[in-house]
């Protein structure tokens, strides 16, 4: 059991530390965008490269923030009686959901995209754009990336709903914040 | 048996939500598992599977979703920098003079700002944190204040420049073209974010006015205490008002403006959008570094949960359309007695019955991509569709028992505000929504008229 909830608290860990960077390029896209405004209504001048990076960034922070926000409880629920459900109830939603949802969606993005991402990387894809960013196989990555973040995260929750359902015979604890 | 395989799925997902595991996986999941006892049975042909990592490199390459995190950026910076709540506060000062001066306050500033964030239970919460406290003490009853709270909480939703209205003109435009190239028109019109913004106004600005209509001729406060005060205060006061009242107002109409007059695309205006908002936030001293990761890491969490959904519905189209359930809806339709007129009052009656249980995100990805281009097809405006779609939610989320407007303001609300007073404060609301749609419905030209000048379409 220690063993198990080291690993919660490492998975934890980490998803954090890399939602907390993931965050701060939101910032950045505020930035790039306006970079575009500017040069292309003030100055005149579009550069397809800065356009793209937009995108990139963009890409970024949904499919990296994934994890990040499963972490935090915000993706949607249908609450209506999940709200009032007690904290045993709640685990039990949790572990099965991971189990039976979660985890077959991450391995079907995972080994689905697979074959599409190798091919990418095989010829180093680059933008069809000239003047693009010659980096499309590494932005197909995500779709690799994505998935086993979001997974970890998934076991990390299996984890702890597992750690509440074995307390739930004494006190019911609290579930585990990060 | 084998063609009610999507309608049997359709109804699983239903009832897989009620146990509160987040929707988009939810989605997925059950549409997984159909898909796999599908393969086993034969029913099922897995290629078409197989187009998901394409789909999802469209979800990461789609250009026009980008306003999605700028455009909640903008919003959540507004209201952690309690830019909003001054918007009110001043607002309140402005029209104090007035006897109903609050209500209306409210009912502007939700118009106003709600649209930014588009997450029906977060403006609502907002707006009740913001605004009933102080009601309440001015003497509306709990009724009359949690009715006009859940209602101009909801109607950001339809008041562009919202999220809803971006991800219903994507999702829309892509079943626009679906439609006509399955008429076998290989020349489609086109539908934009622009186009569905600009359709919006007209009846979102209706509802506005009958909204204030409704706050100044029935739902008045009891007590007059602040007007006495109010009116004391002379021009100093109309200066700082003025202040607080202009920049975010300014902000709202440079964005709006800018992609109504054609000049910008939806994404550079969030853009800008979230630069001033920033920058409102910085001038007034309101920013920190906490608070701006504060901001960040909104931003990232709202923006992941949006594209997550899409990616589950995308999942669960996929499987959904390997079941033929494309044809399946499509024969329902063109078997259904009464053509376009009672397919549409169908849709518009499923698509409020889901409203109870799914939030304006999931439903515009998950239900509009199946009976949009079916209705389409039939001769429907795609902005006029757009607009009572947004309104039908926006009433959906408002109606008792399960309406999500109520359920989350139950929560910020005090206890001494009865559930019971609160059903009845929504009711005139609600009525004002349906007769709008009436409205539309008869006259389709208060949504396609303004779109016609502007675009010449």
């Amino acid at each position: 059991m220690i063993v198990l909830s080291k690993i919660a608290q490492r998975i934890n860990q980490f998803t954090h530390r890399v939602g907390q960077v993931i965050s701060w390029l939101t910032l950045l896209l505020v930035f790039l965008v306006m970079t575009v405004v500017i040069s292309r209504y003030l100055l005149g001048i579009g550069s397809i490269a800065i356009q793209e990076s937009v995108s990139y960034v963009h890409a970024i922070i949904f499919m990296l923030g994934l994890a990040f926000t499963l972490q935090r409880g915000g993706h949607v629920r249908v609450d209506i009686f999940y709200r009032e459900f007690s904290v045993h109830r709640k685990a039990l939603v949790d572990l099965i959901g991971a189990m039976l949802f979660l985890l077959p969606f991450c391995g079907l993005i995972l080994f689905g995209s697979w074959d599409y991402v190798m091919a990418s990387w095989s010829i180093k894809e680059t933008s069809s754009e000239t003047g693009g960013i010659a980096a499309v196989y590494l932005l197909k990555t995500l779709m690799i990336i994505m998935p086993i973040t979001l997974a970890l995260q998934g076991i990390a929750h299996i984890i702890e709903s597992i750690l509440v359902l074995n307390n739930a015979h004494g006190k019911s604890s609290s579930k585990g914040e990060s | 048996m084998v063609e009610w395989i999507p309608f049997i799925m359709f109804l699983t997902v239903c009832l897989v939500l009620m146990a509160g595991y987040p929707v988009a996986f939810s989605l997925a999941g059950t549409a997984l598992l159909f898909a796999l006892m599908g393969m086993g049975s034969g029913h099922f042909d897995p290629a078409f599977l197989q187009a998901l990592p394409n789909r999802l490199f469209g979800i990461m390459q789609n250009g026009t979703l980008i306003a999605v995190p700028l455009f909640v950026l903008m919003g959540i910076m507004l209201e952690k920098s309690r830019l909003a709540e001054d918007l009110l506060g001043s607002m309140a000062a402005l029209f104090g003079r007035f006897r109903s001066g609050l209500g209306i306050s409210v009912v502007l500033v939700g118009a106003l700002l709600a649209a930014s964030t588009g997450i029906v239970g977060a403006t609502v919460v907002t707006m009740g944190l913001m605004s009933l406290p102080t009601m309440l003490n001015r003497g509306y009853s709990s009724s009359q204040a949690t009715g006009i709270i859940a209602a101009t909480g909801t109607l950001g939703q339809i008041i562009p420049p919202s999220i809803a209205l971006v991800l219903l003109g994507d999702t829309l435009s892509s079943a626009y073209q679906q439609a006509q190239l399955n008429m076998g028109i290989f020349t489609p019109k086109t539908v934009s974010i622009g186009d569905l913004f600009v359709g919006a106004i007209v009846p979102g600005l209706i509802l506005v006015i009958f909204y204030i209509s409704y706050v100044v001729l029935f739902a008045r406060p009891k007590l007059d205490i602040q007007v006495a005060s109010q009116a004391n205060h002379g021009d100093a006061q109309l200066v700082s008002v003025l202040r607080n009242l202009l920049p975010p107002i300014c902000l709202i109409i440079a964005v709006l403006g800018s992609i109504l007059a054609g000049a910008a695309t939806p994404t550079e205006a969030a853009g800008v959008g979230a630069f001033g908002a920033i920058l409102l936030a910085a001038l007034k001293g309101r920013l920190n570094l906490s608070r701006l990761r504060e901001v960040a890491q909104g931003t990232a969490q709202v923006t992941s949960m949006v594209f997550l959904i899409l990616i589950g519905a995308a999942v669960f189209s996929l499987v959904f359309r390997g079941f033929g359930g494309e044809e399946v809806v499509e024969q329902f339709f063109a078997s259904l007695p009464g053509g376009v007129i009672s397919a549409t009052i169908l849709v518009m009656l499923v698509i409020f019955l889901l409203g109870f249980i799914l939030d304006f995100i999931e439903i515009t990805f998950v239900v509009v991509p199946i009976i949009g281009p079916v209705l389409l097809a039939m001769g429907l405006d795609p902005i006029w569709l757009g607009v009572m779609i947004a309104i039908n939610l926006q009433t959906s989320f408002l109606t008792p028992p399960f309406g999500f407007a109520l359920f989350y303001l139950r929560g910020v609300a005090p206890d001494s505000v009865e559930t019971s007073a609160m059903y009845r404060g929504v009711v005139p609301f609600i009525f004002m929504q349906i007769v709008l749609m009436i409205l539309l419905a008869i006259w389709p030209q208060i949504a396609t008229w303004l779109p016609s000048i502007v675009y010449g379409r």
